[in-house]
């Protein structure tokens, strides 16, 4: 642990700092131990190579390292658990693949048929993952909701959807899957949400969206006005003189936050003239000075 | 065993939004639970390891993309060698030679 930092990078003590990153990067991709899930001394070589650079990469303690005001073992990374070391648990989970090598099960040859047999001799194997596609309405997502999967072979399954759902996000039930081999247990269910667009609400991040028509007196004159949310509708003051385009915000009437709290409802405003053309506002407007005078374009030529 | 979502951003470090974008791209495929999601130690490594990737080796997300899917099917097939080996020696074979044998 106390060797030469400089050397285990592999740079002269000299090197300017991006050579040093450069040198890191290229031996931590070598020896993380998640990209060597076989090899157990690559954890200690990382273990190295991060102390190395968590010295030399930070000009502060590169400076007092180079002055000898601290050693190279003063650096020492905190013991962390790789997921390597969870990938190889026997007890199955969602992430492992057999991608890589299924075809080699496939043919008539001594080796698919070996590989064949260790399958079906996991006395205890683990049932497999099965995957459903949930489509749910924009406004479930938000405020969560209670869902019923038919399966395809008649059962149904009982979702919770939480509150605050993102488009494709996965829900894993446990135990919901196929049932296992002995004392295996069942795979878990695997569900993708899918949100439906809705009319009304857009999301983006937080919050969401919801373009809203006012009259032109409302829009004029100011007024209250209710206003529809994902858990309902609410009242709204309409400040006098609103334009298409004012956006208003209902603080709280956003998409759940995962740190409490929610995000906000941007009411967009959009005057709409009565229909059909009313004549009595034509004939006020021919008669106003002042609208006539007004040019909004002014100011706005690019 | 199982954390909230608060227990795992406090443990990985990982950002809100960064934890938002995991589930999406299903990096992350944490347990349903009847009070929300349950998040593992197995999550909070697969955590590191993605932010490892992406902050120490420069790889972008497409890359991390490829990269774990790359890792799934490599402990994929880690399980299929472990369980080949616990099967030849349930059943030692006569001979080394004839283990493989096309027939």
């Amino acid at each position: 642990m106390a060797e030469n930092p400089y050397d285990l990078l592999g740079v002269p003590p000299s090197a300017p700092a991006a050579e040093i990153r450069k040198a890191y990067r290229k031996l931590a991709k070598k020896h993380h131990p998640d990209l060597n899930p076989g090899d157990k001394a690559a954890e200690d070589k990382f273990k190295e190579i991060s102390a190395a650079y968590t010295l030399l990469g930070d000009a502060e303690k590169r400076k007092r390292f180079d002055a000898g005001e601290i050693d190279a073992s003063g650096a020492d990374r905190p013991p962390q658990r790789y997921y390597r070391d969870y990938a190889d648990v026997d007890d199955g989970h969602p992430y492992a693949s057999s991608a890589g090598y299924s075809d080699f099960m496939e043919d008539e040859s001594g080796f698919a048929e070996l590989l064949r047999r260790a399958q079906r001799a996991q006395a205890n194997r683990r049932g497999q993952d099965l995957r459903y596609r949930l489509p749910i309405e924009f406004v479930e997502a938000i405020t969560g909701a209670n869902k019923r999967i038919s399966l395809p072979d008649g059962g149904t399954l009982d979702v919770t959807i939480p509150p605050g759902m993102v488009d494709g996000q996965v829900l894993r039930l446990k135990g919901k899957g196929a049932p296992g081999f002995g004392t295996g247990g069942p795979g878990d269910a695997l569900i993708e949400v899918e949100i439906l667009p809705d009319a009304r609400f857009t999301r983006e991040g937080d919050n969401i969206t919801l373009e809203l028509p006012i009259s032109l007196s409302e829009a004029v004159l100011g007024g209250q006005i209710r206003v529809p949310t994902p858990t309902g509708d609410v009242t709204m003051s309409v400040p006098k003189g609103s334009n298409t385009g004012t956006t208003l915000r209902l603080r709280g009437k956003g998409a759940p936050r995962r740190d409490g709290g929610s995000g906000d409802e941007l009411v967009k405003l959009k005057v709409v003239l009565p229909k059909p053309p009313d004549p009595e506002l034509e004939a006020f407007v021919s008669t106003w000075a002042k609208g006539k005078d007004f040019n909004p374009r002014e100011g706005n030529r690019s | 065993m199982s954390m909230s979502r608060e227990q795992f951003l406090a443990t990985s470090g990982a950002q809100v939004h960064r934890l938002e974008f995991y589930l999406e791209q299903r990096w992350l495929i944490p347990e349903a639970t009847d009070t929300g999601t349950g998040f593992t130690d197995r999550e909070v490594a697969r955590a590191r390891l993605i932010e490892d990737l992406e902050n120490d080796f420069g790889v972008n997300d497409e890359g991390i993309d490829v990269i774990l899917h790359l890792i799934d099917q490599l402990h994929g097939m880690r399980r299929a060698f472990a369980h080949l080996k616990a099967d030849l020696s349930d059943r030692p074979l006569p001979s080394g030679s004839q283990a493989l044998g096309a027939d």
